[in-house]
């Protein structure tokens, strides 16, 4: 039991002897468990927590308060322990008491205080009633000394309420809107009922008329056609059949056709959205009688559907398109962008025009394509997807022609451009100014005013631009080891330097056999066996000649290297007391580098929070209060008098 | 507990005795009570709580904010708590405070049940006055205007034949007020102003306040007065005769040894500087000092202390009044609290020095009881209680009331419930509860802790263990 105690004790100093903000959950979790199995530990932890809580150090009184808690909250015994001595945890934690403060650090202090109050209002609400002595903390903090408590319940109880509240307003609104629903259900369903039978009507005039251009066996002919042709060609031509099955607008029925843009316009801005409304009104209105609302909601949602398949036809039978003229500009920009894509990549194209009727012929082949499918030999023109077109041929050529030019230019002035790793540094590619405000965030109101003008400088840009580029080695293409193998074939293993099979990698031939440069070792010679004479001979002759030749050289190299032995001392010489003296300061440095690296990274102590920090103005007060200084002002100011006195009466000193 | 009641039952103990152990079980586990709540309607600090004598029922408390309140501590006004109202309120009967008409304008001091019955009660206040209320038309019947701020009032318990309210003020004199004529009866000299710093030799206790702090009717003769001065003084008064009768010396120790029968009345000059010379030892300094008062015999005064008697010095004093010149002090500074013990045997009083001293009442012998105390309140008057029996005294320490054994001037229990300092406290020895009120406005019930069936109706919303892991 005895060493037990011991435990609860160590692990309670232990888990209060910390900088952080909390306690260690694994520290809490442990106390907690051992605390829970016995009386006496619990007794020993609270005489411990209570022992903590006057220590001189906010630090540890926090944590200690923060384990308190979580204690109180659990055991029975723990509270009528710590109850006890209530006044004196609340003048410890709280610090009431104006000749007992809260020792230093100060914003651990303040929190503690937070807390203290905190946790004794939540320990009211909770034990208040089973605990005169909570209550009279309580009472005596609130009341006497009008501590302001956080009020976490009344605060709870009134956003409940609000919400409560808030509830109900919506409901009551809910509820109107269901009324006015009720009273005009019908005339609205009239409404839309007339709209839908409207669309209706002018698509099927439409409809016949557009029925009567089309032609019947134009269909049948397809289909023969259809039967020997890529897939790819088919789906062309289904789509193009659709289109043509389209009623185009025209003179005659422009009337009725803006007639049903109008209709559709009306459908789909007005009725779809007031019907989707009405049906979340329905769906979130609480009723005490719910067949009604359930009958309109069926209605409702039938009239949905219905608008939605009102909507689908009219989309389907394409006059319902919002407008001509903004189908064009859709296909305009089409146009353009792919024409874009392309002049990029030729890089500054000199015929524009030129081109864009290039590449209008490639691009808009679907246009092409629907306007070609009304004529017949159009659609066999298409059919062949090698046939040339006359009239394009040439165009054709000239865009083959620009292309394979286009791939040249780009290389060539790829091949001048430095590449530069992609950063965002690239969004401001040549842009001289940057304006500082403008990083799409709204700072305006949120962090007071705002300059948009603010620009950062180009010189700051650029130095914030400054990128290193790291040098990479070119890795060069490594050789397979090429060692002939004893099933035959030659190792295709690719190592740097040795094979671990053949050894090191040396140059071989087709074979496999190693070339050599240079003499030939005593392996060849054995080799060779026949020739041995002669290279012997050979060999004698070089090597005399070469022992010759190296004699005069070395005469002649005499002197120099006489020369450069003694330069090479002194510079050695040079070398070594230069290294000596980097030696020894770079050690210096870096051992004082690694020591101020030491203490920075050593982990906060209790005692480092307590240390004051010294601040600007303490070594200014220290420079300005100090005896001398303030001694050397006096002197100044008091000769200034005397001078003044003196010549104000010079009869009198 | 069981075994004591078939005790009781077989005859073995016998009623009184079984009657007392029950009740001295009970006060020794006294504990702060989660079920009764005296709600204070007090703004300012308690000064003062009695319950009434007779029935044991009503409590009186004074307070800073010039307002007294009764308390019925029988029956609660209401309940609240969950479970069936656990906590019982007690709310004031009524208060009388600066807005009653003839209420007190400043801090009431001090509120007493007359003692015979609870139809009257009197306060004294810092505003000079002593008012006499009838409890049932809360209306003042009485007034008494005091020449000082009135510091203590007291009744003697056990008197029949007189009806006299003495208060004790910021005046060195002890004034009775008599209710049945409406005026002062007697005027008790004797204190003196406080002496000087440089007076009290090594003490250094400075007392602002001055005059009577403290008074207290014997409980045993009716005609017995004790009082306690800011000069350290203790002294008796028996009201039939002029001047003082016993001076309490904090240094006259010998229990054994009887004063001899006939110094006081023959040769008073020799009895004082008798009684001076026993404890030289103690505080030799001063009692040189006093010494050569004493033998000046009222001629060489210290300029400090004034004479109450207004006739020149050498005049010679009527021979009742020649204990005024004796300076023997019971306490080094002030004495801030009397309480004599119920069968009037034994004074217990506590000082600014924070000693408290238990006295021999028949002889004037201090008993040296040592009670270990830690610091008491110097600046204000504190009331201090005993149970009946004799056996505790509850001393207000600060924002503690101790509980010591008289005899042995053990701390058997401290009670810890105020933040600030208790000033007083009241023992009800019928319920065997214990009220305190401090400065922190409070009126604190400790009662004895309840049976364990009581403890276990707290309902299901009880204070249980809560482990969540």
């Amino acid at each position: 039991m005895e060493e037990n105690g011991g435990k609860v004790r160590i692990l309670i100093e232990k888990a209060t002897n910390s900088t952080a903000a909390e306690v260690d959950p694994r520290f809490l979790k442990a106390i907690k468990s051992v605390v829970r199995h016995s009386d006496s530990e619990l007794r020993l932890a609270a005489e411990t927590l209570m022992d903590l809580m006057k220590r001189d150090h906010s630090q540890v009184r926090y944590l200690t308060l923060l384990i308190i808690d979580e204690l109180f909250m659990r055991s029975k015994l723990f509270r009528t322990i710590v109850v006890e001595n209530l006044d004196q945890l609340l003048s410890l934690s709280v610090g009431f008491r104006r000749n007992y403060p809260l020792p230093a650090p100060q914003a651990v202090a303040a929190a503690m205080r937070k807390k203290a109050i905190e946790f004794l209002e939540k320990w009211n609400s909770s034990f208040g009633v089973h605990y005169r002595q909570i209550r009279l903390g309580f009472d005596y903090l609130k009341y006497t000394l009008r501590l302001q408590f956080p009020n976490l319940q009344a605060n709870a109880a009134r956003i409940q309420q609000e919400r409560r509240e808030r509830e109900m307003r919506t409901k009551e609104i809910l509820l109107n809107k269901f009324e006015t629903l009720k009273e005009n259900f019908s005339s609205i369903k009239e409404e839309i009922q007339s709209t839908v039978d409207e669309i209706v009507e002018c698509l099927e005039i439409v409809r016949d008329k557009g029925e009567s251009l089309m032609p019947g066996p134009l269909d049948v002919e397809d289909e023969e056609f259809e039967g020997f042709h890529s897939s790819e060609l088919r789906q062309i031509r289904l789509d193009s059949l659709k289109e043509g099955e389209k009623i185009h607008e025209s003179a005659e029925n422009k009337v009725v056709f803006d007639t049903l843009r109008e209709l559709y316009k009306l459908l789909v801005s007005k009725h779809m959205v007031s019907v989707q409304e009405w049906i979340s009104v329905l769906i979130r209105v609480e009723l005490a009688d719910n067949r009604s609302r359930d009958s309109m909601l069926k209605e409702l949602i039938d009239t949905r559907n219905r608008l939605q398949s009102t909507k689908k036809k009219c989309m389907e039978s394409g006059c319902a398109l919002p407008d001509p003229t903004k189908n064009d500009r859709e296909e305009e920009e089409d146009f353009w962008e792919e024409g874009k894509i392309e002049s990029t990549g030729i890089g500054s194209s000199s015929q524009p025009d030129e081109l864009k009727g290039v590449l209008s012929a490639g691009s808009t082949c679907a246009k092409v394509k629907s306007d070609a499918s009304e004529s017949g030999d159009a659609r066999t023109e298409f059919n062949d997807p090698l046939g040339r077109l006359g009239g394009e041929a040439e165009s054709s050529s000239l865009r083959t022609k620009l292309l394979a030019e286009a791939p040249s230019v780009r290389t060539k002035l790829l091949a001048e451009a430095p590449s530069i790793e992609w950063s965002s540094f690239l969004d401001n590619w040549g842009s001289r100014v940057v304006l500082a405000n403008q990083r799409g965030l709204e700072l305006d109101n949120h962090w007071g005013r705002v300059d948009p003008d603010a620009v950062i400088p180009a010189k700051k840009i650029a130095e914030l631009n400054l990128h290193s580029t790291v040098y990479k080695e070119d890795r060069d293409q490594i050789q397979p080891c090429r060692a002939p193998l004893r099933k035959g074939g030659l190792c295709q293993r690719s190592e740097s330097s040795v094979c671990p099979f053949h050894g090191p990698i040396v140059p071989r031939d087709d074979e496999g056999n190693p070339i050599y440069q240079g003499t030939p070792t005593s392996e060849t010679t054995v080799d060779l066996g026949a020739d041995l004479a002669e290279q012997l001979a050979k060999q004698a002759v070089k090597n005399v000649r070469d022992r010759d030749n190296e004699e005069s050289r070395k005469r002649k190299m005499d002197k120099h290297s006489q020369k450069r032995a003694k330069l090479a001392k002194i510079r050695e010489h040079n070398e070594a007391v230069l290294k000596d003296a980097a030696l020894a300061s770079t050690s210096r440095s870096a051992v004082i580098g690694e020591d101020v690296e030491r203490t920075r990274n050593k982990k906060e102590t209790l005692a480092s929070m307590l240390r004051k920090k010294v601040t600007t103005k303490d070594r200014l007060a220290q420079k300005l209060l100090n005896t001398r200084t303030s001694e050397a002002t006096v002197r100044q100011l008091s000769l200034g008098e005397d001078t003044n006195y003196r010549e104000a009466f010079p009869n009198q000193w | 507990m069981w075994r004591e009641i078939s005790g009781r039952e077989t005859g073995q103990t016998r009623p009184s005795s079984f009657h007392n152990r029950v009740k001295s079980n009970r006060t020794a586990s006294l504990q702060l009570s989660n079920h009764k709540d005296i709600v204070s309607p007090h703004r300012g600090s308690i000064n003062s709580l009695q319950v009434d004598l007779t029935e044991g029922r009503y409590l009186l408390s004074a307070a800073s904010d010039a307002s007294a309140a009764v308390f019925d501590i029988q029956r609660a006004t209401d309940f609240q708590g969950g479970g069936g109202g656990i906590i019982a309120k007690h709310r004031c009967l009524f208060s009388v405070d600066k807005h009653h008409e003839t209420g007190h304008k400043y801090a009431v001091s001090s509120a007493i049940w007359y003692p015979v019955d609870t139809g009257l009660f009197v306060t004294g206040s810092y505003d000079h006055y002593i008012k006499v209320w009838d409890t049932n038309s809360t209306q003042v019947v009485m007034n008494f205007k005091m020449p000082a701020k009135v510091y203590r009032t007291a009744m003697s318990p056990v008197a029949t034949s007189h009806m006299l309210i003495a208060a004790g003020t910021e005046d060195v004199q002890v004034r009775l007020c008599d209710i049945s004529s409406g005026a002062f009866a007697h005027t008790l000299s004797g204190h003196r102003v406080m002496f000087g710093v440089g007076d009290g030799g090594e003490l250094m206790i400075l007392v602002t306040a001055d005059g009577v702090m403290t008074v207290e009717w014997s409980t045993s003769n009716e005609w017995v007065l004790v009082t306690g001065g800011c000069d350290g003084a203790i002294r008796f008064w028996d009201i039939r005769r002029a001047g003082c009768y016993l001076v309490l010396d904090q240094s006259k120790s010998q229990l054994g040894r009887r004063p001899p029968i006939l110094p006081r009345s023959v040769l008073n000059k020799c009895s004082s500087s008798k009684a001076l010379s026993v404890g030289q030892s103690v505080a030799p300094k001063s009692r040189v000092q006093q010494k050569r008062n004493a033998a000046g015999n009222g001629i060489k005064q210290a300029p400090a202390s004034r004479a109450p008697t207004k006739g020149p010095q050498k005049q010679r004093l009527h021979p009742g009044m020649l204990s005024i010149q004796d300076r023997a002090t019971a306490h080094y500074g002030a004495v801030t609290g009397l309480k004599v013990t119920d069968d009037g045997m034994y004074l217990l009083s506590a000082g600014s020095d924070s000693r408290i001293r238990l006295w021999d009442c028949e002889s004037g012998h201090n008993t040296l009881v040592n009670f270990e105390t830690v610091r008491l309140q110097t600046s204000k008057p504190i009331q201090l209680a005993t149970t009946d029996d004799s056996i505790l005294a509850f001393v207000p320490c600060m924002t503690a009331v101790k509980a010591f054994d008289i005899w042995s001037g053990k701390n058997l229990l401290t009670f810890r419930g105020h933040y600030e300092s208790v000033n007083c406290c009241w023992f009800s020895s019928k319920d065997q509860e214990l009220y305190t009120g401090g400065n922190d406005r409070q009126i604190l019930v400790w009662s004895p802790s309840r049976l364990i069936s009581d403890e276990m109706d707290t309902g299901p919303t009880g204070d249980r263990d809560n482990w969540s892991d």
